[in-house]
């Protein structure tokens, strides 16, 4: 057993327990700043995942943990995450009724169940860490009890979350009961004789609603809208961000890694429920007023996009993924720090309160338009890069019924225009009401959007580098 | 008389399940839901530990004791949510969840 493999979630969860004990005896009036320091402490714990050495898989707890390099991606993409949510976080803490420590390590926590999502290798691990997850997000996204639309967004979560976790476990119920184990190495050795056992087949079609559930695929996404417009826009974020990057890759390890045969078998199933994900997000997102809203509509058509990679079940598919999902994280967690921010003085996720935003706070309205700009993937943002990469794994598999769900997704992309850029033009050629007042934006916020925008600019314009990382780690998988 | 075998188990488990779904669907109270929602974790951990116990292999029980877990600080963690509804709302009726809505 090799427990230093796991130091990462080690020092994650510390830090939170850190905080948590340090806001006792720390006076009121600094108890917001402790965000800062949480957030520092996450950078430092991902600038030290570098010096952690990575080559073969390596296991821990009896092969229920694996490390290896996709592991490791997605624990430095939560950690980078996370430090940015924490950053929005302390802006937002004023308007917290109390318990702003308990945010901050509750963020925390969640953030550990992720890395350990990262690195399941156990159908028990995936429970758990699924778990440490939903729950953490059921207490973050009602945290502004004293709002009705918070409470009513963390009951419905509530409510439908259990569900899946419900379908979750009895799938892994059918799954152990047909494969006689839960590690994932040894139900990937038996495979070829399970793949004609029904009871296995529903099993993990059970195990698959939980997790389309975390990234919100259809027909598992009625939360998403709900839950994005009442949520504190933090909690928001990153659900946005976290947890379906959380979903994305137990998806891609189940698929991709356990059962690649049925997943060949089931490639009609998955285009069905791409095709009809990127549909309907589109679609519902074109009437929104609401900002929050309409960007978890766009989240559920972007979690279609990313089910395309997993439909071209190759080496590509899996790197595109793993690339979009990073552009993915700049581009959404610059719209809610703006959507932070306005609501700090309007109060209101209306389009309206972002009519005239150039004139009120340019740089407000440029992270904004560029967020926008890269989901709607226009060049040479990284959205753009993303969805190339996307299609053309898709297009490498090359029967008719992948171009037909290519061209779906064109189609989502062409509606997905409309609104996007109905964004961009209520906030550059709208004009503000004259009572608005001027928006002036804390510098560790300033600093989350320059770098967001950046970072959004060089992946579209320079993605070697973390196209190449992406393509180390999608090496995990034997396609 | 035949003895009680893993199909048993099993039949009773899927039964528990689509009674607790059919709760969660057809309930308007908020209370029933969680219990129909608790319902279905338990027919869960009914034929993990029947399956555990019939294949021989012990993994399932543990299983079970990391669903249990999970499940109470679920259940706290809902209640406390509901109960806070209660005191806003003076309801806990799916009807009156209506606020957030196109």
């Amino acid at each position: 057993m090799n427990v230093s493999l796991t130091i990462l979630e080690i020092a994650v969860i510390l830090l939170g327990l850190t905080i948590l004990l340090v806001d006792l005896w720390l006076p009121t009036q600094y108890r917001r700043l402790l965000g800062y320091t949480a957030a520092a402490g996450v950078v430092a714990i991902l600038i030290g995942s570098f010096w952690m050495p990575v080559g073969e898989a390596e296991f821990a707890f009896g092969r229920m943990y694996i490390f290896d390099p996709l592991a490791l991606y997605f624990k430095r993409f939560f950690l980078l995450a996370a430090a940015i949510v924490l950053v929005l976080t302390v802006d937002f803490s004023e308007r917290l009724p109390s318990g702003i420590s308990e945010y901050y390590a509750l963020s925390l926590f969640a953030l550990s169940g992720m890395m350990f999502a990262a690195s399941a290798n156990d159908f028990i691990l995936v429970f758990v860490a699924l778990e440490l997850i939903t729950i953490t997000f059921y207490i973050l996204t009602s945290f502004q009890r004293n709002r009705l639309t918070s409470l009513e967004a963390g009951i419905k979560y509530l409510i439908l979350g259990a569900l899946a976790t419900g379908f979750t476990v009895y799938g892994i119920a059918l799954i152990f009961g047909t494969a006689n184990a839960t590690s994932f190495s040894v139900i990937a050795s038996k495979t070829a004789d399970l793949a004609g056992n029904p009871l296995f087949l529903l099993g993990t079609l059970l195990v698959l609603v939980g997790v389309g559930f975390k990234i919100a695929a259809f027909p598992f996404q009625m939360w998403a809208p709900d839950v994005y417009q009442g949520a504190p826009a933090p909690t928001a974020a990153f659900l946005a961000v976290g947890s379906k990057a959380a979903g994305m890759v137990l998806l891609l390890r189940i698929l991709f890694g356990v059962i690649p045969q049925i997943t060949i078998n089931w490639t009609a199933l998955l285009m069905a429920v791409s095709g009809l994900t990127i549909l309907y997000g589109n679609l519902c997102a074109i009437p929104q007023r609401s900002l929050k809203r309409l960007l978890g509509y766009s989240s559920i058509a972007h979690a279609g996009y990313m089910l395309l990679g997993i439909i071209a079940v190759n080496q590509a598919g899996s790197t595109a993924v793993l690339f979009y999902l990073v552009g993915y994280l700049f581009t959404v967690l610059a719209a809610f720090g703006v959507i932070c921010v306005v609501m700090r003085i309007t109060d209101s996720d209306d389009l309206s309160a972002f009519a005239g935003l150039h004139s009120r706070s340019p740089l407000l309205a440029a992270a904004l338009g560029f967020s926008m700009v890269s989901l709607a993937g226009i060049p040479p943002l990284a959205g753009f890069f993303g969805k190339f990469l996307l299609l053309r794994a898709l297009l490498e598999q090359g029967t008719a019924s992948h171009y037909w769900l290519a061209l779906v997704a064109l189609i989502g992309v062409a509606m997905s225009l409309y609104y996007y850029l109905g964004i961009v033009r209520t906030v550059y050629w709208t004009k503000a009401q004259s009572n608005d007042p001027i928006i002036t934006v804390a510098g560790p916020i300033r600093c989350v959007l320059y770098g967001c925008i950046a970072a959004m600019l060089y992946l579209g314009i320079f993605p070697n580098m973390i196209v190449n990382a992406a393509v180390r780690a999608s090496l995990a998988f034997q396609l | 008389m035949t003895s009680i075998g893993l199909g048993h188990y099993l039949v009773v488990s899927a039964a528990l399940f689509c009674i607790g779904l059919f709760g969660v669907v057809t309930r308007r109270s908020l209370l029933v839901i969680y219990m129909s929602l608790e319902l279905m974790l338990n027919a869960a951990n009914l034929a993990l530990v029947a399956m555990s116990r019939f294949n021989g292999n012990l993994d399932g029980q543990i299983m079970v004791f990391f669903t249990i877990t999970v499940a109470a600080a679920e259940v706290s963690v809902g209640l406390a949510m509901i109960v806070a509804l209660c005191r806003k709302r003076r309801s806990a009726h799916v009807e009156d969840l209506t606020t957030l809505k196109l």
